[in-house]
């Protein structure tokens, strides 16, 4: 039977395929076509959706930036007709589909993503779903258990790259009656959206691993701390949890053993600082979520006090696949620190942005330009940042740089949950800087006095360099702050805050330098900085400028070269949105 | 707990595991680690990061507040690192601090007077104070409260409002009143140093030097040029500002401290530097002045009769000032100029006129003195200049002729500069032209080369910070350094040339100033109107002044100073800009030790308003630091959560719950967030003025509301109250941990009421009102009342009454004065009497009804049973140690109690039992520790075991749940913690309190006890909560008909004549009375003469039936009250803390206070007592509260089990101490209590369960 699949992650709802998928529907009850219609979660190609996969006797077509008109025609022609509409699908099969997307991939945390829908249980069961938890309950001791993970060696994906065999043991000797498991879906990183893909996509494995771990650690309740804005996630979430308890993996006796289990879920309402730990648990204890200084550590003192054990969504979504396949296999991709893969989030200036899962080993470049298609717009590629407003930007030329936890910590950055922005020579790297802090700055908690005010500090030194008014001395007391602000602060959130900037000034101080003392953004992007000028020789004196200039800033005789008055000019760039000529430059 | 090993800055310490670095180098003294955030009595939170230290092996520093130690541990707790890292911290909690730690008038004084602290002590009517505090920067304040130029009032941020307050008007009130007393206050001179000091200058900056030296106890002369004191203030302010006569005598206040004054001295004339050095002076200041006059620059100015300087002009007025008549015109813009003008008007002048080349916006003159000027008729010509003066061959001034000028700009930050107009010449007729542009040091005194180091400019060059010269030794000030310039500015650097002086005279060496780090409002943002938007606008007092004509023709003084009533409405102006917190603010203190600089950290700064709703409690969020410590106290320990933080990131801030009003919220107003907060951002609301930078002493005392005898501190300013608070080191340490309710911290306020009883009166007997009277008059009178009453109706007929508010001493002497004094057993207290509270419903059971637990014993008990108690209303600190006990321990709170209070949230357990139903619950409680057989006593031990069990058989479940209303789930819980007899049990019960209480309840949690076998075991027991302070010592003392002191009974015989012999009389025919039932003699009218000490019962009407038979009524209070009103004699009283006494608290502990202040009243209440007591027998005398105290110690058995007869250490302090739970021996007729007759005879007279 004829298999349609619709793409209905957020990245797919957001790019219409809601209406795709009723638009499909109404087609295929209209012409009563015998055609099994489904949602599935994102496959990675969010610059594709939405995406439509018709899966026939033949083979597997998938159909790229499908419209409800589009989908009308694709079921007229390619199931009525049987003729698939060659230039809306995506060529190539399998490892080859979105030309070369993902050939450098490796898919363990996504393996179900983008094929199973995630609403259906039975479909992840279909593709070994819940035999790595019977195993486990069946076959192995938790120490056993605890053993495999730690062979394989599995680190925490949240951005600490704790090992997670390492911690489940910490759980497990921890005294105490009651313990707790707890999943990380918190993600808050600008530019982020891995966990929220897999939720979305595949959330059984997710349940799956938090099993294994409770059963590892002895622990037999659980929170997911999962965000309010990921509705959908905390929706498939909870029909994935209801469908488990349905079934008696969750509850008491959960596949006939003798482990009683069960998962909460609990709504964060957004705040960035309730993905540390310490803060997190204090946030679904019905605190503010506020960090407080370890140890203990929650493996210790964790949730009311008892051990806890905490990972993240990508973790846990690993350790299905691990038991099921072993900890060599997994061991057998990565580096010699860094095992196994990692998913990334690739966004900015990139043509492919979506999802990726690469084994750790890779090289940047590879993923900018082999998986992630280049940069848009055929500009130069400048740096990328990783690891969001805790991480670094690392450049171009250390492109060749190995994704390992240790190897990306050297460079000033961190591997963080795996958000990867690429940057153009457009961006300016201290206006990029300043983008982080204001983020981690509104974010903070307010507890630490480095945090709350050092970063605000800093903050300001920024908006300062970049509007022009940087002083001589600015580098160097961002310099001094951003190494106070690392030493003096209690949580993640404030050691690594400076970052962005310790990393931007370690590599791009020049840009810094312009700024202050030449009072030059060398990247032409920050406004008090950029002064607009019209090019005469490639005016064509077609008007459209003076036209939109909201102060009547541009002057100039029709068909005649049109200049700027620069005492009038507020700088606002829109001369140089509309010329279609490329006459308006910014110097 | 494991012992481990850590190294600390190279020091090896051994301590136990679970501590924090914080506490380890605190424990052991090794370092002082500053910290905001932390609170030892709350959970380790770690946000300011002053405290951070580093460990070795780790990279970063860390908190050393909430970092545990471990073994083997490297710590080092300072390094230059460690000392950066704080400041930067410290640094950055500034650079968003909005807010003023002194005022904005305190910093504009050159001299640093503090305005805010004299205008609030005005305000309070205490002058003498604010006199003091003006002289500790000014010894001139009667003359510079006339003749200054108010800086501060310039910077008055009142401005913003309305008009600045009237600072130096207040500062001229202040200095006034006490020039009108027939002594003036003089201040202390310390003893002589045998050091020598000339001061060359008699003006304000000599006379300043020369008194603060001279209070060091330097040997001071004054080498004057003129034949008067005073400088400038005496020979160039006319008269008319500056009456000669009052500037003579605040000078010569200040010489007859002991200063030498040499007048017609000139230095280079008759003597100089060397011949002082030469004559044995150690130190020489140089403040010569400015009086040479400048010169208008103007042809034949010097030889034209009828052309004067200004200056020279002045000097003269007003005996020697030459008549003038005619016109005057006068040249120039200053005050000066404006002087010379209203002088010549003075002087007889028909016309006077100011010739000023600029516009009157420019014009340097004080822009009253301008006014006045103008007011007086004086013509100012402005934009007007003098080119050129006309006089005819007799050289006699006929005019001058003059130029119109224009401005143009000049330079930023410049005035702007008169050009003349071209032609605009004009001839302006004159008699007498006098020249006041200016005056300049005169340098001749100066041997050129030789001598001292000039400026450019002619005056003397100086370290501008020390005043030091370029000779050693010789320091200079005033105009002769800064050239013409304040009053006020050569009055602050005759104080710094004192300073620098005494330190130089003292180590040879003068230091650099050190500059106290302060914050201020300006350095971030103008204080713009909204911010003030809730003060009202209130006019400014005007000056009074005499009116235009009876003042020009003479040189009478103009202004005429405020009154008492505008003084005081005046002060109340005042916005109090400088915060309260000024002396406690744990920032401040920090950023003067690390010398910190925010420059570097300006940026944007949060801003808000103050909040100051609450009754008790200003917030002040501009000055939170975000350390939490309020927050924390209020959900961990009072676990309120009034207070919150709301925002993220740099807006983070503490507000109360959910942004409402602080009342609108839980809180409870314990004022205990007040107390932890490190800066004034919590702070108490004064019912007075914020004084400034005074500093307070602390007075550690005893809480005089409630029995549980909490530990306060009280903050006196001179010998008045100002406030409690919970702050000092040692309140911390006490069992009450510093924590207070309401009543403890704000209640005392009534100290400091103005309405206070200070002499003693009498009524007249024929209309309903007292005259006052001596003391002497006052006791005799009663005597003499009381003793004809007695020979009339017999002793029996006096009744004396005591409040248990009164210390155990003045209880004591209260009972012997009745018994051995008046020879009646009438003694009692009207809070017993009255409601016929049960004083003895433990008696049979433990021989006397006291507490048998103590408060120590709730930290460790199992289960704490309250009953007939609402704690957070009436005992709130012995809630928090429930609480406490609850967190540490894991004690089990029951709470029996029919209807829900704020307490049940905090139960475990809470018995919703029908009211009256306590003592069925109890009794069945009892019946199922026999049925199950958890009794402590076995059946065959006890005769009559089955009696009790018998009665309990009537209270089975079923009926006691039916009776109590209550759940059988909820009383099978309860009976659940019967079962455990190990589980350590402590009642607590409210004796006072009838709201919730059933016949015989306390009976049965008697019973209950030794059923159990937890009368007599450490951790368990009763807590008796009593209401007022020293409830449990009235008690003790005897202050009732039924025992003696140490709850001696009528049937003790060998006791009674025991305390007889002491007393010196046959007691036994006193005590026991025939009748013992007060409240009946008192009904029946039975008491004629009625002493009545610190109660009012007759606030309520209806006891009016107990004063039937009254014929005369004496009472001793601190108030007019409603009993007192109705008294023949009133007797004021002293309060507690005007005296030295003890407390005996609710669970057993003898407190201490110490007398802080002298009484108000002029007499003790114990010297009262015993004046009263000596009138009726002679034997009743005693030397001091401490003499007392012994014979109680003698007296009363329970008082005398210390060694060496003393219940107090040395230090005075309040300790622990027990006057014995063993009431064995007690009762010679219950020799072994529980085995007794008389306790199951107790038991019988139980309330028997009936279906």
């Amino acid at each position: 039977m004829t298999e349609i699949k619709v793409g209905l992650a957020t990245c797919g709802i957001a790019s219409g395929g809601e209406a795709v998928f009723e638009e499909i529907k109404k087609e295929i009850e209209e012409n009563d076509l015998d055609v099994n219609l489904k949602e599935t979660g994102c496959m990675g190609m969010c610059y594709e959706e939405v995406l439509v996969e018709v899966i026939d006797d033949h083979d597997h077509y998938l159909y790229s930036r499908v419209t409800p008109d589009k989908a009308k025609r694709i079921l007229k022609e390619h199931l009525i007709e049987h003729k698939p509409i060659e230039e809306w699908i995506i060529k190539g099969n399998g490892a080859d589909i979105g030309n070369g997307f993902f050939e450098k991939q490796k898919r363990i945390v996504l393996r179900n993503c983008g094929i199973i829908d995630p609403g259906s249980i039975e479909e992840y069961m279909d593709r070994e779903g819940y035999k790595a938890i019977q195993m486990c309950l069946k076959e192995y001791t938790s120490l056993e258990v605890i053993d495999t993970i730690k062979k394989s060696g599995l680190r925490g994906r949240g951005g600490g790259g704790f090992p997670t065999g390492l911690k489940w043991d910490f759980a497990r000797q921890a005294e105490g009656d009651k313990k707790y498991i707890i999943c990380n879906a918190d993600e808050g990183d600008p530019g982020a959206f891995m966990d929220r893909s897999a939720l979305e996509g595949d959330p059984h494995s997710v349940l799956e691993g938090m099993m294994i771990a409770a059963y590892a650690a002895g622990a037999n309740e659980a929170y997911i701390y999962v965000r309010a804005e990921y509705p959908l996630a905390i929706k498939r979430l909870k029909i994935a949890i209801a469908q488990c308890e349905e079934k008696g993996f969750l509850g008491t006796h959960i596949f006939g053993s003798n482990m009683d289990f069960t998962i909460n879920i609990k709504e964060g309402a957004g705040a960035f600082v309730c993905g540390e730990e310490t803060a997190l648990i204090a946030s679904i204890e019905g605190r503010r979520g506020v960090p407080r200084i370890r140890p203990p550590f929650p493996a210790k003192k964790g949730l009311w006090k008892n051990p806890t054990n905490i990972n993240n969504v990508e973790t846990y979504a690993n350790v299905p696949w691990i038991i099921l396949n072993g900890a060599d296999a997994f061991a057998s991709m990565g580096t010699e620190k860094s095992k196994g893969t990692k998913v990334f989030a690739l966004a900015g200036k990139i043509n492919k942005s979506g999802l990726a899962e690469v084994p750790m080993g890779i090289t940047i470049n590879e993923i900018v330009f082999d998986i992630g298609g280049g940069i848009k717009g055929d500009k130069a590629f400048k740096a990328v940042q990783i690891g969001g407003p805790s991480g670094g930007c690392i450049p171009e030329k250390m492109g060749d740089l190995k994704i390992d936890y240790n190897e990306i910590t050297r460079t000033g950055a961190i591997m963080g949950s795996g958000g990867l922005i690429v940057l153009d020579e457009t961006t300016c790297m201290v206006d990029l800087a300043k983008f982080f802090l204001n983020f981690t700055q509104n974010e903070s908690c307010g507890k630490c006095t480095f945090c709350r005010i050092g970063t605000k500090r800093m903050l300001e030194v920024l908006e300062r360099i970049t509007s022009g008014e940087g002083k001589d001395g600015d580098i160097e007391l961002l310099e001094d702050l951003a190494e106070k602000i690392k030493s003096s602060t209690l949580c993640g959130l404030g050691q690594t805050a400076p970052n962005p900037v310790l990393t931007t000034i370690n590599y791009f101080r020049s840009e810094y330098e312009a700024h202050i003392y030449e009072k030059r953004c060398p990247s032409h992007y920050c406004p008090a900085l950029v002064t607009y000028h019209i090019n005469a020789e490639e005016c064509t004196g077609c008007t459209l400028c003076a036209k939109k200039c909201p102060v009547n800033a541009i002057n100039g005789d029709k068909k005649e070269a049109h200049f700027i008055n620069t005492e009038k000019c507020i700088k606002c760039g829109l001369c140089f949105d509309v010329c279609r000529f490329h006459a308006v430059e910014k110097i | 707990m494991k012992q481990i090993k850590v190294t600390i800055n190279g020091k090896e310490v051994v301590t136990t595991e679970g501590k924090t670095i914080l506490e380890v180098v605190h424990e052991n003294k090794i370092d002082k680690i500053p910290t905001l955030c932390h609170d030892e009595r709350i959970e380790p939170y770690g946000s300011c990061f002053l405290c951070v230290v580093e460990v070795e092996g780790m990279n970063k520093q860390v908190p050393s507040c909430c970092t545990p130690i471990a073994d083997g541990m490297v710590i080092h707790t300072d390094n230059e690192r460690i000392r950066r890292s704080r400041k930067t911290a410290l640094e950055l909690l500034l650079s968003n601090h909005y807010a003023d730690c002194i005022g904005p008038c305190m910093n504009h004084c050159p001299a640093r007077v503090d305005a805010q602290g004299y205008i609030a002590l005005i305000s309070m009517g205490k002058y003498k104070e604010a006199l003091k505090l003006i002289k500790q920067q000014n010894p001139l304040p009667l003359s510079i409260g006339r003749v200054c130029v108010r800086e501060c009032e310039v910077a008055c941020r009142r401005k913003i409002i309305d008009e600045s307050v009237g600072i130096n008007p207040l500062k001229r009130y202040a200095a006034d009143i006490d020039a009108q007393q027939d002594h003036q206050w003089v201040p202390d001179v310390k003893e002589s140093n045998g050091k020598k000091v000339a001061v060359v200058g008699g003006g304000p900056s000599g006379l300043t030097c020369a008194y603060f030296l001279t209070l060091e106890g330097c040997s001071v002369t004054i080498f004057e040029k003129l034949p008067r004191l005073g400088g400038m203030l005496m020979y160039g302010i006319p008269e008319y500002r500056l009456p000669k006569k009052i500037l003579d005598q605040e000078i010569k206040w200040i010489t007859n401290l002991g200063i030498d004054v040499k007048t017609n001295m000139a230095l280079g004339r008759d003597f100089d530097i060397h011949s002082l050095f030469n004559d044995g002076f150690h130190a020489i200041y140089l403040a010569v002045g400015a009086h040479k006059a400048s010169t208008m620059r103007l042809e034949h100015e010097d030889d034209t009769r009828g052309v004067m300087w200004g200056i020279n002009f002045l000097r003269d007025t007003p005996e020697q000032a030459p008549k003038l008549k005619g016109t005057v015109v006068v040249v120039g813009g200053g005050n000066t100029a404006i002087d010379a003008a209203r002088t010549a008007l003075r002087c007889g002048a028909d016309k006077v006129r100011i010739v000023y080349r600029r516009s009157i916006k420019e014009m340097p003159a004080h822009e009253d003195e301008v006014h006045a000027a103008q007011e007086e008729g004086i013509e100012i010509l402005f934009l007007t200049n003098p080119k050129s003066i006309l006089r005819d061959e007799t050289k006699q001034l006929k005019g001058i002729e003059c130029l119109k000028m224009q401005l143009v700009e000049a330079g930023p930050g410049e005035r702007p500069r008169p050009v003349p107009i071209n032609g605009s010449e004009f001839e302006l007729p004159c008699d007498f032209l006098i020249g006041a542009i200016g005056q300049k040091v005169d340098t001749t005194f100066n041997d050129p080369g030789k001598g001292i180091e000039l400026e450019q400019w002619g005056t003397i060059r100086v370290n501008k910070d020390t005043l030091e010269t370029s000779i050693k030794g010789v320091f200079a000030g005033g105009d002769v350094v800064t050239g013409p310039d304040t009053a006020v500015n050569a009055i602050a650097q005759g104080k710094r040339a004192a300073l620098s002086i005494h330190t130089y005279l003292n180590t040879g060496k003068v230091n650099q100033s050190v500059k106290p780090f302060l914050s201020f409002k300006h350095t971030f943002a103008d204080v713009i109107e909204s911010e003030l938007s809730h003060f009202e606008t209130i006019t400014r007092n005007q000056m009074p002044e005499l009116p235009v004509e009876k003042r020009i023709h003479n040189f009478d003084e103009v202004e005429q100073g405020y009154d008492k009533a505008q003084a005081h409405a005046e002060s109340r102006r005042c916005l109090e800009c400088g915060c309260s917190e000024y002396y406690d603010c744990q920032l401040r203190r920090y950023a003067d030790e690390f010398e910190v600089d925010i420059s570097r950290y300006l940026g944007e700064t949060r801003k808000y308003k103050v909040d100051r709703r609450h009754p008790f409690i200003v917030m002040d969020p501009n000055k939170c630091i975000n350390c939490g410590r309020c927050v924390r106290t209020c959900s961990e320990i009072l676990k309120v959560s009034a207070l919150g933080f709301v925002y993220r990131g740099f807006k983070a801030v503490v507000k109360p719950a959910m942004e409402k009003p602080l009342l609108e919220t839980n809180c409870v107003t314990c004022g205990n967030c007040v107390d932890t907060c490190p800066t004034g951002a919590l702070s108490e609301k004064f019912p007075f003025k914020v004084l400034g930078t005074l500093p307070k002493a602390n007075y550690p005392a005893v809480c005089n509301f409630c029995s549980i005898g909490c530990n306060i501190n009280f903050k006196i300013f001179n010998d008045e109250i100002f406030y409690v608070s919970n702050s000092p080191k040692e309140i911390h340490d006490s069992h009450n941990k510093g924590y207070l309710c309401v009543k403890g911290r704000f209640g005392h306020r009534f100290l400091m009421e103005q309405n206070r009883l200070k002499k003693p009166r009498i009524k007249e007997s024929s209309k309903f009102e007292f005259r006052e009277v001596t003391w002497e008059t006052a006791i005799d009178f009663t005597a003499e009342k009381v003793n004809a009453i007695i020979d009339q109706y017999g002793p029996e007929s006096v009744a004396v009454f005591g409040s248990p508010k009164m210390s155990n001493e003045e209880l004591y002497l209260l009972q012997k004065f009745a018994r051995v004094g008046l020879k009646t057993n009438n003694i009692g207290s009207f809070s017993n009497v009255l409601y016929g509270k049960d004083q003895d419903s433990l008696d049979h059971a433990f021989g006397a009804t006291i507490s048998t637990a103590s408060m120590e014993d709730i930290r460790t008990a199992d289960v704490v049973i309250v009953i007939n108690g609402n704690l957070s209303e009436e005992n709130l600190v012995m809630e928090l140690k429930i609480k406490e006990a609850q967190k540490k321990h894991g004690t089990q709170l029951i709470l029996v109690n029919s209807s829900e209070i704020k307490l049940t949230r905090f139960a475990d357990l809470w018995i919703d039992s029908r009211k009256g139903s306590n003592t069925i619950l109890l009794n069945g409680m009892m019946r199922h520790v026999i049925k199950n057989g958890f009794a402590a006593v076995k059946k065959d031990e006890i005769p009559g075991f089955n009696d009790l069990a018998e009665m309990l058989e009537t209270y089975p479940p079923e009926e006691v749940t039916e009776a109590a209303a209550i759940s059988p789930e909820k009383y099978e819980q309860l009976l659940q913690w019967m079962e455990n007899p190990e589980a350590k049990i402590v009642f607590i019960y409210n004796m006072d309190s009838l709201r919730e209480k059933s016949t015989n309840d306390l009976k049965a949690i008697g019973n209950f006890l030794m059923l159990t076998g937890r009368w007599n075991q450490p951790g368990s027991g009763i807590i008796l909560m009593r209401e007022y302070a020293n409830s449990t010592g009235l008690m003790d003392m005897g202050v009732t008909p039924n025992y003696l002191p140490g709850y001696v009974k009528p049937f003790e015989k060998d006791e009674i004549k025991r305390i007889g012999k002491s007393w010196k009389m046959d007691i036994s025919k006193i005590f026991p009375s025939q009748d013992m039932d007060l409240a009946a003699k008192l009904l029946r009218g039975d008491i004629k003469a009625l002493l009545v000490f610190g109660e009012d019962p007759l606030c309520m009407a209806d006891n009016l039936k107990y004063f039937r038979g009254v014929e005369f009524l004496m009472v001793h209070d601190m108030f007019l009250t409603a009993t007192a009103r109705e008294a023949d004699v009133v007797i004021p009283a002293a309060s507690f803390i005007e005296q030295d006494g003890s407390y005996t608290t609710c669970d057993r502990r003898v407190q201490h206070i110490k007398q802080i202040i002298p009484p108000r009243t002029q007499m003790e209440n114990w010297k009262c007592i015993e004046t009263l007591a000596k009138k009726f027998n002679k034997n009743v005398t005693y030397s001091s509260p401490s003499h007392i105290l012994n014979e109680i110690q003698e007296v009363n058995r329970f008082y005398n089990r210390r060694s060496e007869g003393k219940i107090f250490n040395k230090t005075g302090r309040p300790e622990f101490s027990f006057y014995s739970t063993e009431m064995v021996t007690f009762n010679p007729e219950l020799p072994t209590l529980l085995y007794s007759e008389n306790y199951f005879k107790t038991i019988q007279t139980y309330l028997k369960f009936k279906n």
